[in-house]
């Protein structure tokens, strides 16, 4: 089956216009799935957390992460009422379809 | 949803950014779409469940901006696509994926099969999602 999700790139330009992202912000993307969303950014910030409860979706990010990205974006399983990171960790959260 | 918001505000910096993007299904039209024209079959139907999702969260947000954990600034609205080559794939998708937030009818299935038939040979079939993205800052 051949699907193709947001041709036009809405989402990533939206996004950009909204986050303010730039080489020092440090990301946490709540319900990062797969990555989509993730590998559209991640180039453009310091450092990505991504979490996501789904552990299927989690392996197919892993998996699927370019290898320049090994260093920048990690991924967690993890439940977002309960975030296994300290106070003031980061600059941008994004609850990515996951409200 | 708001033990996610409490948890959100305490891992962000002082004056650090909270996005909120999520889609917004009730009134999501499935279109045939070729490079000159596009035709709508139909809507989904937003199950009352998923409804009920898309306010609770509304309220949520809505909180947190009341109690003053985040301030909103900025807040849109955009189309997010989704295509596929045929009528078939499209059903095949939603009756699996998505069978948690809408239903579609018999006849707009029917519609689109009819329509992609005729149409020109790049038609694809198209669902169209209105996404809400929105700014909210964590107080300094």
């Amino acid at each position: 089956m051949t699907i193709e999700k947001d041709p036009e790139r809405n989402e990533i330009k939206f996004l950009n216009q909204f986050a303010d992202f730039a080489a020092s912000r440090r990301v946490l993307e709540i319900g990062c799935g797969d990555g989509r969303l993730t590998w559209r950014y991640a180039r453009s910030v310091r450092h990505v957390v991504g979490v996501e409860i789904e552990r299927d979706d989690l392996r197919v990010a892993t998996i699927d992460r370019p290898s320049d990205l090994a260093d920048k974006a990690v991924f967690t399983n993890a439940d977002s009422t309960q975030l296994p990171f300290s106070k003031e960790t980061f600059d941008i959260a994004i609850l990515s379809w996951s409200l | 949803m708001v033990h996610a918001l409490s948890e959100i505000r305490r891992v962000l910096v002082r004056a650090g950014v909270l996005i909120d993007l999520r889609p917004l299904l009730e009134h999501a039209p499935i279109e045939v779409v070729s490079a000159h024209e596009t035709r709508r079959a139909g809507m989904v139907d937003q199950l009352p469940d998923d409804r009920a999702n898309d306010a609770a969260a509304n309220r949520v947000i809505a909180q947190a901006g009341e109690q003053n954990w985040f301030v909103k600034e900025r807040e849109e609205f955009f189309p997010f696509n989704y295509y596929w080559d045929s009528p078939k794939e499209t059903q095949a998708y939603a009756e699996t994926e998505w069978a948690n937030w809408f239903t579609v009818d018999e006849e707009v299935w029917r519609n689109a099969r009819s329509m992609w038939a005729v149409a020109n040979a790049d038609a694809r079939v198209r669902i169209q999602f209105k996404m809400l993205i929105a700014r909210w800052r964590k107080p300094a």
